[in-house]
């Protein structure tokens, strides 16, 4: 039990961590704003794009293509969230897990050459 | 009142917060990122919950990736629009009342519920213990998983190919 409370313990470093996180641009941004000269003009308020006037709105429609790849990092996210409990436990496992952890790779490298023979990885 | 309670607390406050910000924000994207601060205080209550490996997974998958992959499907509709909402008197009581229902069922039969003994030994190396029963009881399952993953990817290619197609005969 006394483990236990050592483990939730060391969490209080996380938290820690999390609120100057948190804390610290709110900090910075606000001392800045009591600190900075503050007269704004028209031209100062205007987009800054490297000297070209700003046009259209930046939030346009994408082509359905790029969601192709959002899917693919899913996919190849969830794969790699099972390699961690394997390779740390790998001592303990032994081959037989090796021969499983093969057949799970080479399942989803079947998607993968699937998706390369599409065309799917070809970027635009 | 105890840290372990406190800092369930919060984590459960912020939790319900994202959801209820989720429901009443109007812009798409902010209502995406209030998901995000529900998705990650779940997180912290898998930590207190000694799952850390669960944490860290829901971090990466749910607010890392999901959270990507809703952004992308935001991008690919037309997210300028605001959503309002009209207020309906009747069916709110209706939908409140059944809120208060659900809340005294659920609260009655979880008080009666006995979960057993606390686990006190599943913070000692976390991810070695889910290695060993992962590899060792659930194979089948895992190598289904697999396959699984695999069907979704095949099926969002071929979703994904056949918009192309549409749009390519278009032009």
């Amino acid at each position: 039990m006394a483990d236990l409370f050592t483990y939730q313990n060391s969490y209080l470093v996380v938290v820690i961590f999390l609120a100057l996180g948190i804390l610290l641009p709110i900090v910075a941004l606000s001392l800045g704003r009591l600190l900075r000269p503050n007269k704004p003009t028209e031209q100062k308020r205007t987009t800054y794009e490297s000297g070209i006037d700003p046009f259209q709105d930046a939030r346009v429609q994408f082509n359905a293509r790029y969601y192709i790849f959002a899917l693919m990092f899913v996919i190849f996210d969830v794969e790699t969230i099972f390699l961690y409990p394997w390779a740390v436990a790998y001592e303990e496992l032994g081959v037989f897990a090796l021969i499983e952890m093969l057949i799970f790779v080479v399942m989803l490298l079947i998607g993968l050459i699937y998706a390369w023979k599409k065309k799917v990885l070809r970027w635009i | 009142m105890s840290g372990e309670l406190f800092a369930f607390l919060v984590l459960a406050l912020l939790a319900i917060l994202g959801g209820i910000l989720m429901l009443n924000l109007t812009k798409v994207i902010h209502m995406l990122l209030s998901l995000v601060l529900t998705f990650l205080a779940i997180a912290g209550l898998y930590v207190l919950l000694s799952a850390e490996f669960v944490a860290i997974a829901q971090v990466l998958i749910y607010s890392g990736a999901i959270t990507i992959i809703m952004i992308f499907g935001i991008m690919l509709t037309r997210h300028n629009d605001t959503q309002k909402t009209k207020g309906n008197r009747t069916r709110n009581m209706v939908v409140g009342a059944g809120v208060v229902l659900f809340f005294f069922t659920m609260y009655f039969s979880i008080n009666q519920v006995s979960f057993g003994d606390q686990a006190t030994s599943l913070h000692v190396e976390n991810t070695k213990q889910i290695g060993i029963e992962l590899y060792s009881k659930y194979i089948i399952p895992f190598e289904l998983m697999s396959v699984v993953l695999l069907v979704s990817l095949v099926g969002a290619i071929i979703l994904a190919k056949r918009d192309d197609e549409e749009e390519a005969e278009q032009k």
